[in-house]
């Protein structure tokens, strides 16, 4: 998977090529629009992440040329402005999705996953992760083979948290998933729900499976590491 | 009525100065023609006093002592006194009366009871005198001096009662001519103190409408060349002036979110790449970890002050739909009722069905979990939270009470002001930054609505947020109809 950054802030692109890289993707990075369009142009990539305020060529035009030259490649746009407006505009030049800065570098990743179609890890409709099973078709969930009853929400958590297991996902990432994005500044439900789940899932087992990351988030895995 | 209004204030004293002159008019032609009448009245009677003075100045120098026939006669003929109601009466200076009138056929005198007659000083003179008895007669005199040094006086008299007529006539015809006329013309007054005004009913109406959401659109103005339009035009050049100010505020905020973003972004990034090294140790994991939640802060702050920002620019909304507030609110709590539950706090929705606003969807849910989190944070274990909403006098009430700790008096005007906290050292403890209300406000506002708050220390508070209701839309009627079928 080769993928284009075209980013002009030095900083941002350095860590999102180092964590883009470090999940085995080929990053290419473009400096200003100018460069970022004749790359564009001459290499044919999966993915262009494409910050909008560049030098040079704006992101919004390198978009439309990308599109007005039939290419293919999926567009991710990456950008300071989340004005309504400015998010309606990028949709119609043809972008395929939209993150806000800051943003948590797993859900970059996430939504860089997504738009590759790269199927996410445990794609059958029973997600493993140690002893705890969860069938996605009935939405039961066992731990050592005994049946943990949740309410819809916690399955809704433990699910996410399942589906990317061994990934940090951020107290946004999940608010955004399980509830929406008008409880965005209310991250403390997060934690009380998660602190719930952990009552049923971990606490009457020697293995801790529910990690927390501070300042990052939570995790669902096996390792010890994080 | 305003009683203040210009136009009423216009209106009465135009109407004041409008009746107060036809009266001044009605009563000056009452006087004026009053005196005209009788002055002619008496210029007759006393030419007639001469008349009769020369004939008998005439008679008398032909040499007849007493009083001549002829006199008599000539008076009876010419004048008919008795037939006109008139009063004739000559007297010789040393009081012999010689000739005097008969009854008038009306009845209106005795002619024997007049007083005794009044000598003018001057000879010819006249002496206009207005007796009351029965009706009133104009009396008259004229004094005859002959050559021999004896001298007469020759009175006469006519009722007053055809001027009294005239005046009469004149008061009639003043009193049904002059309301007519005035009615005419308070109507016109009426009506040019309207088209007057009206434009300004009009600069007033399309003035109130705007504001930080469509300062684009400026006020009609109408080629008069009067002080409306100039009115209408400097009004219009201060609209631009707040048009100019709300872009530049605008673009300040898109361009500082880029400029407080990037380094956020960068820190962020560099930090998670960091807390994720396999060698990091558990130590420095924690500490870049509160790092983090610091930067998630910020992120926070940065994030609600362009939220409000936006708001107060007037940005439009993703989406503008109707839907029910009731609905929308029950649905919210439920989602949040964990966060109650494990404060052991009860919440108790009452909410009347159907409800109907229009809005932004997800930023009016936002209110409700604002307020709700608000509300959790500040009750003690073991408190009550009551979520309202109904509809009353055409507004859609919200209503969020708590037993909570309570708000003092002195602060309740600053609740929503940005990063206000009654007690600074708790409220961070419970992880605000202070502008939940602030964003609660903002987006009310930007519905046309508003949100206010009572509380009393110790007792709890109640956040109260009013939006326009609207009825309840057609097509969702017939999807229910559908269902039924």
């Amino acid at each position: 998977m080769r993928l284009l950054l075209v980013e002009d802030e030095k900083k941002v692109a350095d860590f999102v090529a180092r964590g883009l890289r470090a999940e085995r993707f080929a990053v290419d990075v473009a400096q200003d629009g100018d460069t970022g369009w004749r790359m564009a142009a001459s290499l044919d990539y999966d993915l262009i992440i494409l910050d909008l305020m560049l030098p040079r060529l704006p992101g919004t035009e390198l978009l439309q040329r990308v599109r007005r030259n039939g290419r293919s490649a999926a567009v991710l746009v990456l950008t300071a402005r989340d004005a309504t407006q400015d998010k309606v505009e990028n949709f119609e030049a043809g972008a395929d999705d939209y993150l806000t800065k800051p943003f948590a570098f797993a859900e970059l990743l996430v939504r860089v996953k997504a738009l590759l179609r790269r199927p996410l890890p445990a794609r059958s409709h029973v997600l493993r992760v140690a002893d705890l099973e969860i069938d996605r078709l009935t939405q039961q969930v066992r731990r050592a083979g005994r049946r943990v009853d949740l309410t819809a929400k916690e399955y809704a958590l433990l699910e996410y948290l399942a589906a990317h297991s061994g990934r940090v996902l951020s107290r946004t990432m999940i608010v955004e998933h399980v509830w929406d994005e008008s409880f965005e500044g209310l991250t403390n439900i997060v934690d009380v729900y998660v602190r719930h789940l952990r009552e049923k899932v971990d606490e009457p087992y020697d293995r801790k499976l529910i990690r927390t990351v501070r300042g990052v988030g939570y995790c669902l895995t096996e390792e010890t590491v994080l | 009525m305003n009683t203040r209004s210009l136009r009423f204030q216009l209106f009465t004293w135009y109407a004041a100065l409008l009746l107060g002159s036809f009266a001044l008019v009605g009563v000056a032609t009452y006087i004026a023609l009053e005196r005209s009448l009788t002055g002619a009245l008496e210029q007759t009677q006393v030419r007639r006093a001469r008349q009769i003075g020369h004939l008998l100045q005439e008679e008398l120098r032909a040499g007849d002592e007493g009083f001549p026939g002829r006199v008599r006669k000539e008076i009876e003929a010419s004048l008919a006194p008795s037939q006109n109601n008139r009063f004739i009466r000559i007297t010789r200076g040393d009081g012999l009366e010689l000739y005097r009138s008969g009854a008038p056929a009306d009845h209106s005198f005795e002619p024997a009871s007049l007083p005794t007659p009044q000598w003018p000083a001057r000879a010819d003179g006249t002496r206009p005198l207005v007796i009351t008895e029965g009706r009133d007669l104009l009396l008259t005199g004229a004094r005859v001096e002959l050559a021999n040094g004896t001298s007469y006086l020759v009175e006469t008299g006519a009722p007053l009662t055809e001027v009294r007529v005239d005046l009469k006539k004149w008061v009639i015809f003043l009193g049904s001519v002059l309301p007519l006329l005035g009615a005419i013309a308070l109507l016109g007054g009426f009506v040019l103190v309207n088209r007057a005004l009206s434009p300004v009913d009009h600069i007033t109406e399309s003035a109130a409408h705007i504001s930080s959401h469509n300062l684009s659109e400026r006020l009609p103005v109408a080629r008069t060349g009067d002080e409306l339009e100039r009115l209408s035009i400097a009004l219009n050049r201060m609209i631009e002036r707040l048009d100019a100010a709300f872009k530049h505020s605008r673009r300040f905020v898109a361009d500082a979110s880029h400029e407080l973003r990037t380094p956020l972004t960068v820190l962020r990034g560099e930090l998670e790449g960091l807390v994720a090294e396999p060698q990091m140790s558990a130590d420095w994991r924690e500490r870049l970890g509160s790092v983090l939640e610091e930067v998630d802060r910020l992120t926070g702050i940065v994030e609600g002050l362009f939220a409000i920002s936006r708001l107060d620019a007037g940005e439009a909304a993703a989406e503008w739909a109707k839907f029910d507030l009731a609905q929308l609110a029950v649905s919210t709590a439920d989602q949040m009722s964990l966060l109650a539950e494990d404060k052991q706090i009860r919440v108790t929705c009452a909410a009347a069905k159907g409800v109907w606003v229009e809005g932004d969807r997800a930023r009016l849910k936002q209110v409700v979990v604002n307020l709700l989190d608000n509300a959790i944070k500040y009750t003690p274990a073991g408190g009550a939270i009551t979520l309202t909403v109904r509809a009353d006098d055409g507004r859609a009430l919200l209503e969020v009470g708590d037993t909570g700790i309570g708000i003092p008096g002195e602060f309740l005007p600053r609740v929503f002001e940005r990063f206000f906290r009654v007690d600074r050292a708790r409220s961070r403890d419970e992880g605000g930054a202070g502008l939940g209300l602030s964003i609660v406000e903002s987006i009310c506002a930007a519905h046309q609505g508003r949100v206010e708050v009572h509380s009393v220390p110790g007792e709890g508070s109640l956040f109260r947020v009013a939006l326009p209701l609207i009825a309840e839309p057609m097509n969702n009627q017939n999807k229910q109809m559908s269902y039924a079928y």
